[in-house]
């Protein structure tokens, strides 16, 4: 009892709130009250359609379910089904040959446009707006128009390359081109929303670096090797994951304009997820599939970290 | 990242080979012209193909102008696929979203930036960390709940019996109520509002929400022209969702109504793209009138849909 027998009850002397009494003067805060009553419903839905998704999506793809019985607890059969059929795995395979088609000719092509469109042009606000447009298009329309553009009998391009004694080429329904025929759109309706980051981007890199350049006497290329790129580096970094995300996740595209064929050559993991989910009704194997989706765009996510971090 | 200003402005500098290099810059327009070519070729073939009978869509030779307007493929389109409904639907669709997403996301990016409480910082960067998440992980678990929603659709308090929200507006609204995006935009904005301003509404003796709504709503415009802009181009153009929520003919939105109107008329080119094209004019006449507004939803979130 070093402390001293009576001395040490003295501090509870003083009147001390109980836990009860505490909580009630917190909530009788207006602060506290406004904050609860303004996130009581948003927080409710919320939760309903970011948050517990997630936890539920991730409990199914234990189950087998098909909406008949209640789930049945099935342990890790879903990922082996995932990892083993072999239509799955070519969605898997797909779906990196689309980012390794995509992505590279994407990011190249909105650094290309947006170096070109970053120079006091007369006319540039027009070039930036025709490549921004696909952006606004719905993959429905985009997929239409380039169904008829990849018509095998005199569709636009097979005329074209008919002029030139090419063709007649099945952009769409032969197992070798569709997935390319697919990548092309999938970089076209991309290069507007990357080149208007890479804009941004360049906006930020300071003049007095390509002043110090030309005193050394460098030329376009150099400014554009030495400088402007490595600048750029956390802004590459950025419309690389962006973009490869956005092509993991296709949807529209792929269903529109080949649902998933000619025999599986088009397919990827979101088109399994819905036809097994939405046409099969087995939710619980579509579920182990767009966890698999999820574990790709969170690998994706933490090498961005990770190269940040670096960069730092 | 630069202000939106500075990219209308263009650079400060005006680099030197302007003045000396004609060469290269007719190499940049002839290099901008191309890619604007490969851009803007679908949408002319588009337009093209809308006002030509389906026999001239198809030539061996490519005809880019037609023979005479045929006009008369707007009109099949809107009668074969029901284009007065499913722009109705849309837009009601649109509008709904664009109204929940500014009244919850204000709200929510108010109390974040504004207010304190215990366990706010947590709730935030729980909140962050689902904006990682690909909606198609969330969609199964979503359209369970929206399926089983209690006391619709025929639906009994236990969600069962019925089919909930499906073939609804509410359904189509359902996930697309409330963005994350969203409420970190308005806690952004909120964030940087300045204190005085705050002190002496309180002073005046405004409450913490007659403080939002008063002060803070009217002076966040761009905030919500940006968002409103994002969410409205997101529920127009929307596909898997209504895909999966909607059933029935009567509830389609557009993006859906023109799926099916392919799969049913998939040799019927002609109103096909003028369908396309009357479905694709109002976003594109949006997007030209308010295009700061899209640079702005790029550049300042870096975050899409």
């Amino acid at each position: 009892m070093a402390k001293g027998g009576p001395l040490s009850l003295a501090p509870s002397l003083k009147p001390q709130l109980g836990h009860w009494a505490r909580l009630r003067r917190y909530l009788s805060r207006q602060e506290v009250q406004t904050a609860y009553a303004f996130l009581a419903v948003p927080m409710l839905l919320l939760f309903l359609i970011k948050i517990y998704p997630v936890a539920y999506n991730l409990y199914l793809s234990f189950t087998r379910y098909e909406m008949v019985r209640a789930p049945q607890w099935i342990g890790l059969g879903n990922y082996v089904w995932v990892f083993t059929e072999r239509v799955n795995q070519k969605a898997l395979v797909n779906t990196l040959l689309y980012a390794i088609g995509a992505v590279p000719t994407g990011t190249a092509l909105a650094l290309l446009v947006a170096v070109l469109l970053n120079r006091p042009l007369p006319g540039r606000v027009v070039y930036r707006t025709l490549y921004y447009m696909p952006v606004v298009t719905s993959a429905v329309v985009v997929s239409m128009v380039w169904r008829l553009i990849y018509n095998t009998q005199s569709g636009l391009l097979n005329s074209l390359l008919a002029d030139i004694g090419l063709g007649p080429y099945q952009w769409l329904t032969s197992e070798q081109l569709a997935l390319p025929s697919l990548i092309i759109v999938m970089v076209w309706g991309g290069i507007g929303y990357n080149m208007i980051t890479y804009l941004a981007g360049l906006q930020d890199i300071p003049p007095e670096l390509y002043e110090a350049a030309r005193i050394d006497g460098a030329n376009e290329w150099q400014y554009f090797r030495h400088i402007t790129l490595p600048l750029l580096n956390p802004v590459t970094l950025f419309v690389v994951v962006n973009l490869a995300v956005s092509v993991f996740r296709n949807f529209g595209i792929v269903f529109m304009m080949t649902q998933g064929g000619p025999n599986y050559a088009t397919t990827n993991l979101v088109w399994e997820v819905y036809t097994n989910a939405f046409s099969f009704l087995r939710f619980g194997r579509a579920a182990a599939l767009s966890v698999v989706l999820l574990l790709i765009v969170l690998l994706i996510s933490v090498i961005q970290f990770r190269l940040i971090q670096v960069e730092d | 990242m630069a202000t939106i200003a500075t990219i209308h402005r263009g650079p400060r500098r005006r680099p030197r080979w302007r003045r000396k290099l004609t060469a290269g810059r007719a190499l940049t327009y002839l290099l901008l012209t191309f890619f604007a070519l490969f851009m803007i070729v679908p949408y002319l073939w588009m337009l093209s193909a809308s006002l030509k009978p389906n026999a001239e869509i198809f030539t061996s030779t490519i005809e880019w102008l037609p023979h005479r307007l045929y006009v008369q493929n707007y009109g099949d389109a809107f009668g074969m696929a029901h284009m007065g409904t499913l722009f109705l639907n849309t837009a009601v669709v649109s509008v709904a979203s664009v109204l929940l997403n500014l009244l919850f996301c204000s709200m929510c990016g108010f109390v974040f930036a504004r207010l304190n409480f215990a366990g706010k910082s947590a709730l935030f960067w729980l909140l962050m960390a689902t904006m990682m998440v690909p909606f198609e992980v969330q969609m199964i678990p979503i359209f369970l709940i929206a399926r089983g929603f209690p006391l619709m659709g025929g639906n009994n308090i236990l969600g069962q019996g019925g089919t909930g929200l499906m073939n609804s507006y509410a359904g189509l609204v359902f996930p697309n109520c409330v963005t994350v995006a969203g409420i970190f935009m308005f806690r952004q904005f909120f964030l940087r509002f300045p204190h005085e301003l705050e002190d002496a509404s309180r002073i005046d003796g405004a409450s913490y929400a007659g403080f939002y709504w008063r002060i803070l709503m009217p002076n966040c415009r761009p905030v919500i022209a940006t968002l409103a802009l994002s969410v409205f181009l997101w529920s127009w153009n929307d596909f898997l969702w209504p895909l999966v929520i909607i059933r029935d003919m009567n509830m389609k939105t557009l993006q859906l109504g023109l799926a099916a109107f392919q799969q049913e008329n998939s040799t019927n080119w002609g109103p096909m793209m003028a369908a396309c094209v009357m479905i694709t004019v109002p976003v594109i006449a949006l997007f030209l009138s308010l295009q700061r507004y899209f640079v702005q939803n790029v550049t300042s979130s870096g975050l899409k849909g």
